[in-house]
């Protein structure tokens, strides 16, 4: 379904991905990891079309269509989702507001009809009691004052609203104890599906106990460095990325 | 004959018909009127070198022409949508005596046509007519008191608490109008005054609000300007504030070509209170221009601003907060913010606090940003599948939005909300 080929992208003249090549298909589940700096967001923002990244060769496609030419609000009502690893704070919009008009925007494009105040309210309440959130949330303005935790929950609920084909998630599990994280691993397994895939980006194996992957994929310098299944996580935490990179390091030596 | 002498001369003319209108004042209002002609005849329409200027270029109303235009009628509809039934509206169609009246004032609140109560001139009037505001170094406001041809005054009784607001409406004109308002509230008396103005065409405005408070009593002062995009606007609001007395002051600014508002208050007594606060929103080639001064005369008085600008395409902005603190203000508590949103590369603001403070034992604190559209904002709104036009709209709401928060009633708040969208609403899908 995402088909990423030989994808170089940087911001400022400064290459960060250096030919990523990546494969996902409809109902799967693939894990990126890598160490800090690796180039992992940089991947997330390319494919949500954040301005200011500049891809300098290879291609990405999302269902058959050129991903690369769409704007961000086309790709979001195409079913692409990001889990921002920062979410953003924006006072003077309340969540309600604002979701009320994403779940517009993605329901006109697929030719459903909008939702009413009230329906949307009843959805949304039914989204928000599993994620442990009070829906005094929906009155608030988007993540402005949020906690840590309640910001990445946050990114969940909005995620469960959209019902997106791909979701890319951030460092979502990052600074979340265990019951939030358990709490944000029951609302990613709902969603999945054979019509669903998801790129779970994350620096710990302890999520991965919880939201069991298909793939898993080692980001190094902006390539794919290593692809195996789950129990490469588990060599990961074991080891960390010090090996994988050294091998790395040498087969670009060798010519490879 | 050379511009300058033909200017005087039309200038002139204009004030012959004032006085001949002003049959039946009282003699003080005629010195007024006469000592005000003489002090615009020589101070003139203000130009750029004059410092209170610098940012603002008035020429355009040099052109004493703009004062002989002809009079019209109608355009302001009387069901303006920001008025809620029943409610007192006194509405001005164009030329003077075409005045609509409708509802009830509140209880203990006189809401009377300003040519008829200079005819009975009341004890008091002579103390605050055209003295609240001072001529002597303000041309426009000069000009103004000389010709004025009505307007309204508002007057509480003591002790009264007005819960719903009166309104006065300033519609079209051609030519030069020069509205007049006096608000009056007596001691321990709470009143609420709505002031629009919108008129369609090219004209000139030039209009003068004076405030009275007296002690212990409370004014919200809210005034909407949104002339046509063709008219020049020029506004005084001055307020006098006694012992303990509260002043707001909320100033909407989104229509005319070029509007320049003063709006100012002297705190007089000790233990008062003001909160002055203001939106502009222009786009196009506009110019808006605020000048704010608070007069921090009596000890133990707290003062409030925050002014938000909101400026598109070329639109040009002028803040400029003076806050004077006189030796005997201590405790004077004084807060004043500025903050604008550029949303064109092409669009400007010029901010300046100006504080002068001779007292040692005071808080006063001033700010001002100027910023753009928070890109990742827009992002993280785009990528939930919000169209980019939809985002920047979203984000310019919530910016301005809260500058109305400070507006107490719901179906006023409620109404300039939806203003404030359709100015900046973008083509959206
Ligand atoms: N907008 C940007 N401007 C400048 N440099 C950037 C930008 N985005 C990313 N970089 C740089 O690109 C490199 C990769 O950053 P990226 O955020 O993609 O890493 P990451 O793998 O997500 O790291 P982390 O695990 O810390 O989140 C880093 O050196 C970073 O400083
Ligand atoms: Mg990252």
């Amino acid at each position: 379904m995402l088909h990423v080929r030989n994808l170089h992208a940087g911001v400022d003249g400064q290459e960060i991905l250096r030919g990523v090549n990546l494969d996902v298909e409809l109902g799967s589940v693939h894990a990126i990891m890598g160490p800090n700096g690796s180039g992992k967001s940089t991947l997330a923002s390319v494919l949500a079309g954040r301005d200011g990244y500049e891809v300098t060769a290879g291609s990405v496609t999302y269902a058959t269509q050129d991903l690369l030419e769409m704007d961000p609000e086309i790709r979001a009502r195409n079913g692409i989702f990001l889990a921002f690893q920062y979410p953003v704070e924006i006072p003077g919009v309340t969540m309600m507001y604002f979701m009320r008009e994403a779940v517009n925007a993605v329901y006109r494009h697929r030719g459903q009809e909008e939702l009413s105040a009230g329906d949307f309210l009843r959805l949304a309440r039914a989204k928000i009691g599993p994620l442990g959130i009070s829906p005094d949330m929906l009155k608030r303005a988007v993540n402005a004052g949020f906690s840590g935790g309640e910001k990445k929950r946050s990114e969940i609920f909005q995620m469960s609203m959209l019902e997106p084909t791909l979701s890319i998630l951030d460092e979502t599990d990052s600074g979340l104890d265990i019951d939030a994280l358990k709490v944000v691993s029951r609302g990613v397994n709902s969603l999945r599906s054979p019509a669903r895939s998801f790129l779970v980006i994350t620096h710990y194996q302890r999520l991965l106990n919880y939201i069991v992957p298909d793939h898993v994929h080692v980001l190094s310098q902006g390539r794919i460095v290593r692809s195996g299944d789950r129990s490469l996580a588990l060599e990961l935490e074991k080891h960390g990325y010090g090996w994988i990179e050294e091998r790395a390091a040498e087969r670009v030596a060798l010519g490879a | 004959m050379p511009a300058a002498t033909e200017r005087r001369s039309l200038y002139l003319e204009r004030f012959t018909d004032a006085l001949r209108r002003a049959d039946g004042e009282p003699g003080w209002m005629r010195r007024r009127r006469e000592r005000a002609m003489e002090r615009f005849l020589t101070l003139g329409v203000p130009t750029r070198r004059d410092e209170e200027y610098k940012y603002t270029n008035l020429t355009a109303l040099r052109d004493a022409r703009l004062l002989l235009g002809p009079a019209r009628s109608g355009g302001l509809p009387i069901d303006a949508p920001h008025i809620p039934a029943g409610q007192r509206a006194v509405v001005f169609a164009g030329e003077p005596g075409q005045v609509t009246v409708r509802g009830e004032p509140p209880r203990g609140v006189r809401v009377r046509r300003l040519s008829k109560v200079l005819r009975t001139d009341p004890p008091g009037l002579e103390t605050h007519l055209a003295a609240t505001a001072q001529f002597k170094d303000h041309p426009l406001c000069a000009l103004n008191t000389a010709l004025f041809a009505d307007g309204v005054v508002i007057e509480s009784e003591p002790g009264v608490i007005a819960e719903e607001p009166v309104h006065v409406s300033f519609g079209d004109g051609l030519g030069a109008r020069h509205p007049r308002v006096l608000i009056l509230a007596r001691r321990n008396s709470s009143v609420r005054v709505v002031e629009r103005h919108s008129g369609a065409g090219a004209f000139w405005r030039n209009a003068v609000t004076e405030i009275v408070a007296e002690p212990n009593a409370r004014v919200d002062h809210f005034r909407a300007q949104l002339d046509s995009l063709d008219a020049y606007h020029t506004g005084v609001v001055q307020a006098s504030q006694e012992r303990d007395s509260y002043v707001s002051s909320f100033s909407l600014s989104f229509g005319a070509a070029l509007a320049r508002n003063d709006i100012g208050t002297r705190l007089v007594g000790s233990g008062c209170e003001c909160s002055l606060d203001g939106l502009f929103a222009v786009r196009g080639s506009q110019h808006v221009d605020h000048h704010t001064a608070i007069d921090h005369a009596m000890p133990h008085c707290n003062s409030h601003q925050l002014y938000k600008g909101v400026l598109d395409d070329r639109a040009r902005g002028v803040f400029n907060g003076k806050i004077f603190v006189r030796r005997d203000a201590q405790k004077t508590d004084a807060v004043q913010s500025n903050k604008n949103l550029l949303l064109s590369d092409e669009a400007e603001v010029n901010t300046k606090p100006q504080l002068e403070i001779d007292a040692n034992d005071v808080r006063c604190t001033h700010g001002a940003t100027i910023g753009q559209l928070d890109a990742t904002a827009a992002f993280y709104l785009r990528s939930r599948g919000i169209s980019a036009a939809h985002a920047r709209n979203i984000l310019t709401y919530a910016f301005a939005a809260d500058a109305l928060e400070r507006i107490r009633d719901a179906s006023l708040k409620e109404h300039f909300e939806s203003v404030l969208l359709s100015r900046f609403a973008r083509e959206e899908h």
